[in-house]
This record gives structure tokens, C-alpha cells and sequence, in this order.
């Protein structure tokens, strides 16, 4: 057994390792820098193979750093939640890819280099967040990934950039301070910061403490994950972000803050020491709030990465509201559409950004017409936009199915109800995007008599279209995987 | 008897396929003929092939994908679907040939093409469905696929006509999501292969709610009243369109829901307890009224064929709710007869506006005369809908009058009477002014194309056989029989 975990030692120490030396490395041809973090990642991503693997066969294993042994050394733990390192490498692969030619056109020279590192440096971020075992480790790869998300944002230089970033700045700082204020807490209340130890010794805990330190965490992930009323950050930065970044912001970052909200469930739950009943309803009735009013605001924009950006809210809706609602079905759909939502909303932000990279346009009216000249990208965003709304047989349709399934067995079928119907307000503004693309008449015909995008943007978007039918067609796969995980979690408080 | 065979994923899976192909094949006009020619033909053929064992009492299965233990896509050819596939790719083939001919100058041939074979495939993986998801899979990607073909000509009245369509039959796909994640939750299965699955146990409430939920959720796409506004602005679409939507693919899935719903999900003997069904049986007798009426005062002969549409539908719900025998089998048989009579006009409505450029009723004077072929079809059909005995329209009629007296209501006699005059109000002004006004001396015989008129031909053909070969062995009716049979337990 333990001839296998140092693996998930060098999982993080070598995207990190290759990240602070890229700039290094690439010095001034760009191509370099991509090759190199390309490199990195997919070795990352065959590690990350190996270790989904293992968690497959053999159950949840743990590494401890040096020998030194929790309560004093830090753990890190692969359980069946980490497997989301799947997703994360894979869209870090494609948009690495994809960035290629992107980041000529969109960036500086001079800081292609850094925009490479910073790349790689959020990725490893996210990839240390989802296996650490420690509390005040997750922290600090929270902060290593929002630092660099904050400089991806402010990367092109633009003034509306770097207000976006600024914006974003405040906010994450703040959920930050958040979570490492529940941090300080736990910490205060049990004498250990390893997770498994803070299971352990919670039960029986004073219950005023322990009840704002969870909602202080609560509150600094919700506000990382953007759940209506937190968003306000989300839609600047992700539509301002060079396009790559949005994927990878929109996909996988804000799903962070879900995540860190399933280990605190895994603490919650798991010590029995704290009901969450009132914390879970308030949580379903934002997610339930958060689909309609991501909806709505979405059908009022005309840039397509801002109607994007709002639809990532809505989804984020569904996700909390899984979570909330607490029952099994549920959570698998919440945790399903962790994984599903990330490979849509990339095809759909990368999609965007071959349309921008291609026509330097992004309004819909500006972009009328684009689907003869770009067949191949315009069909990708289709399906992605499909999936999204839960048109079976796609990705998108399983977590509706199960959220729904959940909130039925849970016992309230009103949020089965608005689930189903929110996702027709959702569909109301794809429906524009896809009739713009298609079937309305160009404003200005040169404009979009253009090129289908090069290779490397276009063979990430189709990849990642085709992995949205296959997802909804295979769906058993993760459900299967991820369902022995949150029977485990609700275990404790009956199984929902 | 049941017989694992994969014949009952190909039958959808090979219009897939065909669509594909079509989309990859560009503009290349003779490649994308080949090829959704070769396709209805081999999808025919496929779903010919099973039909003697059906109506020797097998039923084909095919288990696709499980998504979990019990939910999956499953495919399953009994009686009830078996009827549905055979009628629709009988039509498939025959609205193909005339598709090519009508659509000869249109643009957008490619993308006409290659969603017209998706329509066709979804519509036979609906009848095909084992369980209730994947019938609402099938029901959902039927709505995205038809999108394309309403909004063909692209002007600013399509494109409000297919978005009256998308939230139309969008929302009632929802309420068929709610209803089948709340009847599997109640039964714990959502198999279409037993005579009903649900049980009083549930609450008569619930139940209840259930019902309304599932029936709104189909009856969107079967236009019962109020929920048929989409439909007649839906006929901006090109006719071979309107057809196949009409006839065919979306308003049949409609009512082919509404029937899986009665026997399959419910059951007879659970719906004689709630008795919902008399509310059920009421609006449709309403629809076929109130549509009628409002047909009589349309000129524009697509729009009368609307309504006249909207009117057919209910004959198929009103006897699916009488929740007898004898008007079920009215309701099944109905699935073919008015689709065959319904394709018919469709397709003279088409080829007189592609060959003299009329659209409106009063325009037709003498029209009888330089297209008499055409216009002979259409009153083969026009007779069938107005339930003269040798056409099939009056097999419908007979067997639901039958029902109604069998369940005591005998005031659904009258509704088909009256259903039988209002039909002769709006159909036979067509027929007298096509042939008995206007000059028709001097006028050249100058009929459509071969392969429009050769369809039109063909099914008005179809009309008169199945108003005369119902107790001839081996037809589509006794399909019908069987699944009565299997349903009611006989």
C-alpha cells in the first residue's frame, strides 16, 4: 500500500515545481511555454489516471507528507470526491491546448510567459484543494488558486480587466478570511486541523462555536462558488477573463468552493456534532433562487461570455441545491454535475472563445449568421448549450434527473418543480444564442465571412462536445463511482 | 413471448445514421436522395420484417444502456408500438419521395434533410420505449429536432411561429419530466410493459395530480384544447413539414403518451377508480367540437387542415379515455386512419400551391379540372374524415360510437355525429368548389409532379384499404386488437 501513495506526493510537487519555472523555461518563445506546460500536465493527468484508478479498486487511500503522522504531519487523502482531478486535468490539458494560438492574439509577448505559469499554477491549486486531508492546507491551496485567478483575470492588461480582477480581488479576500477564520475555530475547539481528526474529536463540542465556524466557512465557499446573493464578482471577471481562463474559472474554480462545502459535510455529518437541517434548507431555497435570477439576468445580455457567465450561476443553483436537499439521489447529482457541468461550460467558453478569436466580435447581434462560416464550432456550442438546459440523451440531463429524484425522496417536490421549470427560463436564452448563430441574417456580412478556427482551439471544442453526449450516454459511470462515497457521507444521519 | 432482438434499436438507430450521412454529404443533391431513400426503405423493411412475428404474439426487446439498476434505455416492441412504427415508416417513405420533389428549389436542402431522418428516428424510439424515460428521451429530442424544419423559410413569422412551438411543447416536456420522476418515485419502476404500474396505494391525490401532470405534459403535442396554440401557426413550415408534424411524428407522439399513460402507466382498472378519465373524455369531446367550428371559418387551406388536425387528435384521446374495449381500439386504429387521410390532404394542399401557387379555399374554383388526380385523392380523403362506411375514417367512428355505448355514454354518439356534419361543412365546399365552380372548358390538365402526386395517390390508396381489409388477417388492425387485448386483460 504504501509503495503507491508518494504518487500523490509528486501529483502536486510537479505541477507546482514546473509552474514556478515556466517563465524561466519559455523565456521569450511562446511555443515553449506551451509546450512545457502541456508536458507537465498530461504526465499530471496519467498520474492522476493512475490514482483514480486505485481509488477505484481499492477504496479512499491517504500520504502523509515526511512520516510526520496527523495531528502534527499534513495527510493527504484520495477518496472518491478527489476523482473531480479527472475533470480538472483534462480541462487543463484542453485549454492549455487551446491557448496556443489564443494567447498570441489576445496577450502581450511579454507575459505569455507568466500567463502559462499562472495557468498551472491554478490548476495545481485546485489539484492540491481536492486532496488534501488537511484544513489548513485546503486553505492554502485555496488562496494558491484564487491568487492566480485573480492575476489570470487582470492578464490582459485592459483597464475593464483589471477593475474586473479587482472586483473579484475583494470578494475572494474576503471568503478567504472566511474560511480561515472556521479554520482558526475548528482548530480552537478540537486541537487539530487533519480532517479525520476533526471528525473524531467534534462530537460533543460547544455548539455556539462550532455553529459559526461552520457558517463562517459556509459563507466564504458560497461566496467562492458565486450562489445568488454572492455572485456579483462572477459574471465581470469570467467573461473578462482571456477565454481558456473562463473555461477553466467557470468549470472548475468555482466549483472549488463546492467542494470544500462536501468536506465540511464529511466533517458535519461524519461527527454527528451539529444538526444542518436549518443550514440545508436555507442552502436549497438560494439554489433554488440562484437558477431562476442566473436565468433571468442571462436573457438580458448580448455578449455571449456574460450570458455564459450567468448561466454558470444558474448552474451553480442546481449544484447547492443537490447539496441541500441532502437526500442520495440528490447529492449524486450534485456531485455528478460537478463533473458534467465543467466539461459543458468549457465547450461552450471555449466554443465563444474561437467565435471571439476568429471574428473579434462577441455580441450576438455582431455574431448573427456565424454558424455557415464556422460549422464545426457553432455545432459544438450547440450541444453544449443542449446539454446545459438537460436535453436527454446529454450530460446536462442526469443531474436534472437525479436533483429532481432527490428532492422527491427528500420529501419536498417543490424544488423538483422549480428545478425543471427553471431550466425552461435557462433554455429561453441558449434558444437566442443558437437562432443568432444559425438562423438569423449577418448585420454585417464581412464581419463574419471568416476561417473555421485553427486546430489547436477547435479540436479541444470538438472533444469536449463529443464528451457531452458521451457523458449523458455513459452516465451510469460516475454514478456508479461516485454513489459507495455519498452513501458513506449520509450515512450518519440516515441515509437521506 | 419475449425475444431479445436488436432489430428494435436498428429501426430508430439506422434514420440516425441516415441523418448523419445526409449532414456529411454537403450539397451533393444525388447522394443526399440516395441516401434518405435508401434509409425509409431499409427502416421499413426492418420494421416490416418483425411484424409477423408480432402479430404472432412476440415481443422484440433490446436493454441499450442502464444508467442505474432499473433506469435506463430500454427499447420494446408490443402491439401498441409496433402499430406506431409501422404507420410511421410507411409515411417516412412516402413523405420522402414527395419531400425531394417538393423541395426541389428550396434552400437548406442538407439541413431539411438530415433533421427530417432525426424526426422519423426519434419517432419510432418512441414507440419503441420501454420505460417512461426513454419515451420522454425520444419526446424531448423530437421537439429540438422538428425546430429546424418549422422555422425552414427563416422569415420573421417562422421564426415566431417555431418560438410559440419551443415554448409550447418545451413546457409540456417539462410537466412529462415531473410526471416521471414522480411515478417512479410512487412505483419504483418506470416500465411501459405491464398494463399499468401505479396503485391506489399512492393516494388518490397524488394520483391524481400525477395524471393531470402526465396528460398536460403529452397533450401539448396531441393539441388538445387549450393547449393546441401552437400547431396551426406551426404551418408556416414547408408542407412536407406539416405533414409529417401533423400526421406523423409530433402530434401522434402526442397522443401515442396520452394512450402509454392510460394503459401502460395507470392501467384501466386503477383510472375506473379515480375517474379522471370522464374529465379527460369531456375536453376531448370539447376539442373536437370547438376545433370543427373553427375550421368551418377558415380560408386558408392549410390552417382549415389545422384545426381539422387539432380535431382528428381528440378522436384518439376522447376514445382512449372512454377506457373501453371497443373505443380503444377506435384510438388506436385512429393513429393510422388519421394519419393516412391526414397526409393525403396535406400533400394535395402542397402540390396545388407548388404547382398554381394558391394557398386559400376560395381560390380553387375549377381546380378539379386541371388537377383531377390530385383533387381526387383529396376527396378520398375528405370522405374518410367524414366517416363514409368503405373509407377508413368510418372504421374510427363505428368503434368509438360502440365504446360509448359500451360504457353508457352513449351522448359521445352524438359528439361523432355532429363531429361527422361539421366535418361535411368544411370539407365539402372544397370538394364543390374544386369541381362545380368556375369555367372548366378550355382547361389543360396540368397536374404536379410525379413524386408529388405519386404519394398523394399512395395514401388516399392507403385510406380506402384500410376502410376494407379490417377483418382481413395479418393487417395493421389486428395489431390494434392485441394490444386492446393485452391491456384490458381479454
Amino acid at each position: 500500500m504504501s509503495d503507491w501513495s508518494p504518487l500523490l506526493a509528486v501529483f502536486l510537487v510537479l505541477p507546482l515545481t514546473a509552474a514556478v519555472l515556466t517563465p524561466a523555461v519559455c523565456r521569450s518563445s511562446s511555443t515553449r511555454g506551451w509546450a512545457w506546460t502541456l508536458v507537465t500536465m498530461l504526465v499530471t493527468s496519467v498520474i492522476g489516471g493512475v490514482l483514480i484508478a486505485r481509488v477505484a479498486t481499492r477504496g479512499p487511500f491517504s500520504y502523509v507528507v515526511g512520516g510526520w503522522t496527523a495531528p502534527y504531519g499534513i495527510e493527504l487523502r484520495f477518496d472518491e470526491f478527489s476523482a473531480v482531478v479527472a475533470i480538472i486535468c483534462l480541462l487543463g490539458v484542453l485549454a492549455i491546448v487551446f491557448s496556443r494560438r489564443y494567447a498570441e492574439r489576445a496577450l502581450q509577448a511579454e507575459r505569455i510567459p507568466y500567463y502559462y505559469a499562472l495557468l498551472l499554477l491554478n490548476l495545481t491549486g485546485m489539484l492540491g484543494f481536492t486532496v488534501t486531508g488537511d484544513l489548513f492546507n485546503l486553505f492554502v491551496f485555496l488562496e494558491i488558486l484564487s491568487l492566480s485567478g485573480y492575476a489570470l483575470v487582470a492578464i490582459s492588461g485592459e483597464k475593464i480587466a483589471e477593475m474586473a480582477a479587482f472586483k473579484y480581488l475583494v470578494m475572494g479576500a474576503i471568503s478567504s478570511l472566511m474560511v480561515l477564520f472556521g479554520t482558526g475555530m475548528l482548530y480552537a475547539l478540537t486541537g487539530s486541523l487533519n480532517m479525520a481528526d476533526i471528525t473524531s474529536r467534534l462530537a460533543g463540542a460547544t455548539q455556539t462555536p462550532l455553529i459559526v465556524a461552520l457558517g463562517a466557512m459556509t459563507l466564504g465557499f458560497m461566496v467562492k462558488a458565486a450562489l445568488f446573493p454572492l455572485h456579483v464578482w462572477l459574471p465581470d471577471a469570467h467573461a473578462i477573463a482571456p477565454s481558456p481562463v473562463s473555461a477553466i474559472l467557470s468549470g472548475l474554480v468555482v466549483k472549488v468552493g463546492i467542494i470544500g462545502m462536501l468536506r465540511l459535510y464529511q466533517i458535519a455529518y461524519g461527527s454527528g456534532a451539529v444538526d444542518l437541517a436549518g443550514l440545508n434548507l436555507v442552502l436549497t431555497w438560494l439554489g433554488a433562487l440562484a437558477i431562476v435570477m442566473g436565468a433571468f439576468f442571462a436573457v438580458f445580455q448580448d455578449d455571449i461570455k456574460m450570458m455564459l457567465a450567468y448561466s454558470t450561476i444558474s448552474n451553480i443553483g442546481y449544484i447547492v441545491m443537490g447539496l441541500g436537499l441532502a437526500s442520495t439521489y440528490s447529492v449524486i447529482g450534485a456531485s455528478v454535475h460537478v463533473f458534467n457541468h465543467a466539461l459543458i461550460k468549457a465547450t461552450l467558453f471555449l466554443g465563444a472563445g474561437a467565435l471571439i478569436h476568429q471574428t473579434g466580435k462577441r455580441t450576438l447581434t455582431d455574431l448573427a449568421g456565424i454558424g455557415k462560416a464556422m460549422p464545426f464550432t457553432v455545432a459544438a456550442i450547440s450541444i453544449g448549450a443542449i446539454s446545459i438546459v438537460g436535453i436527454p440523451p446529454t450530460a446536462g440531463f442526469l443531474c436534472k434527473w437525479y436533483i429532481a429524484l432527490g428532492a422527491m425522496q427528500a420529501g419536498h417536490p417543490f424544488f423538483g418543480f422549480a428545478l425543471v421549470f427553471g431550466a425552461l427560463l435557462i433554455f429561453i436564452y441558449y434558444i437566442r444564442m443558437v437562432n443568432a448563430f444559425y438562423f438569423r441574417e449577418p448585420r454585417d456580412r464581412a464581419a463574419v465571412d471568416v476561417q473555421e478556427a485553427p486546430a489547436t482551439m477547435l479540436i479541444p471544442v470538438l472533444v469536449l462536445a463529443i464528451l457531452c453526449l458521451v457523458m449523458g450516454v455513459l452516465g451510469r459511470l460516475p454514478l456508479t463511482f461516485i454513489e459507495p462515497a455519498v452513501e458513506r457521507l449520509l450515512m450518519p444521519v440516515g441515509g437521506g | 413471448m419475449e425475444v431479445t432482438d436488436a432489430r428494435v434499436v436498428l429501426a430508430p438507430a439506422i434514420s440516425l445514421i441516415c441523418a448523419g450521412l445526409v449532414f456529411a454529404a454537403a450539397e451533393h443533391t444525388f447522394w443526399r436522395r440516395f441516401l434518405s431513400l435508401s434509409a425509409a426503405l431499409a427502416k421499413l423493411v426492418i420494421v416490416m420484417s418483425m411484424l409477423p412475428g408480432s402479430l404472432r404474439g412476440i415481443v422484440y426487446t433490446f436493454d441499450l444502456v442502464e444508467f442505474t439498476p432499473g433506469v435506463g434505455l430500454a427499447f420494446r416492441a408490443d402491439a401498441l408500438g409496433m402499430f406506431f412504427s409501422v404507420v410511421s415508416s410507411t409515411l417516412w417513405l412516402i413523405t420522402t419521395i414527395y419531400a425531394i420533389g417538393y423541395m426541389e428549389q428550396e434552400p437548406n436542402r442538407r439541413r431539411f434533410f438530415g433533421f427530417f431522418a432525426l424526426c422519423v428516428s426519434t419517432t419510432v424510439g418512441v414507440a419503441f420505449a420501454e420505460n417512461l424515460l426513454t419515451l420522454f428521451l425520444f419526446y424531448e429530442t423530437l421537439t429540438i429536432c422538428t425546430y429546424p424544419l418549422v422555422i425552414h423559410e427563416e422569415t420573421p413569422e417562422a421564426m415566431k411561429a417555431g418560438r410559440k412551438y419551443l415554448a409550447y411543447t418545451l413546457t409540456g416536456g417539462a410537466f412529462v419530466l415531473l410526471g416521471s420522476i414522480v411515478t417512479y418515485q410512487m412505483a419504483g419502476t418506470m416500465t411501459l410493459s405491464q398494463p399499468g404500474i401505479l396503485s391506489l396505494e399512492s393516494g388518490r391525490g397524488a394520483l391524481t395530480l400525477l395524471f393531470v401532470c402526465l396528460i398536460a405534459g403529452f397533450g401539448v403535442k396531441a393539441a388538445i384544447m387549450p393547449l393546441h396554440g401552437w400547431l396551426p401557426s406551426a404551418m408556416v413550415a414547408p408542407t412536407p413539414v406539416s405533414a409529417l408534424l401533423h400526421a406523423v411524428a409530433v402530434v401522434k407522439v402526442g397522443a401515442f403518451g396520452v394512450l402509454r399513460t392510460i394503459y401502460n402507466v395507470f392501467g384501466v382498472g386503477l383510472l375506473k377508480e379515480l375517474g379522471v378519465c370522464d374529465w379527460l373524455a369531456g375536453l376531448a369531446a370539447f376539442t373536437i367540437i370547438v376545433a370543427s367550428v373553427i375550421a368551418v371559418f377558415q380560408d386558408n387551406f392549410k390552417r382549415r387542415l389545422a384545426f381539422s388536425t387539432v380535431s382528428q387528435l381528440s378522436y384518439i384521446v376522447l376514445g382512449a379515455s372512454l377506457l373501453t374495449p371497443l373505443a380503444a381500439t377506435a384510438a388506436i386504429v385512429h393513429i393510422a386512419n388519421q394519419a393516412f387521410a391526414k397526409i393525403t390532404m396535406f400533400f394535395v394542399a402542397g402540390s396545388i400551391q407548388r404547382t398554381t401557387g394558391k394557398t386559400s379555399i376560395h381560390e380553387l374554383a375549377g381546380i378539379g379540372y386541371r388537377m383531377p388526380y390530385t383533387m381526387g385523392a383529396f376527396t378520398v380523403a375528405a370522405l374518410s374524415f367524414i366517416g363514409v362506411p368503405l373509407f377508413a375514417g368510418f372504421v374510427t367512428k363505428w368503434y368509438l360510437s360502440l365504446g360509448a355505448m359500451e360504457s353508457g355514454q352513449w351522448w359521445y354518439v352524438i359528439v361523432m355525429l355532429a363531429s361527422a356534419l361539421l366535418n361535411a361543412a368544411y370539407w365539402m365546399p372544397v370538394i364543390y368548389t374544386a369541381f362545380f365552380r368556375g369555367s372548366h372548358d378550355a382547361v389543360e390538365v396540368h397536374e404536379a409532379h410525379w413524386t408529388m402526386l405519386g404519394p398523394a395517390l399512395l395514401c388516399a390508396g392507403y385510406v380506402l384499404m384500410l376502410g376494407m381489409t379490417v377483418s382481413v388477417p395479418g393487417m395493421p388492425f389486428a395489431l390494434a386488437q392485441a394490444a386492446v387485448h393485452f391491456v384490458f386483460g381479454m
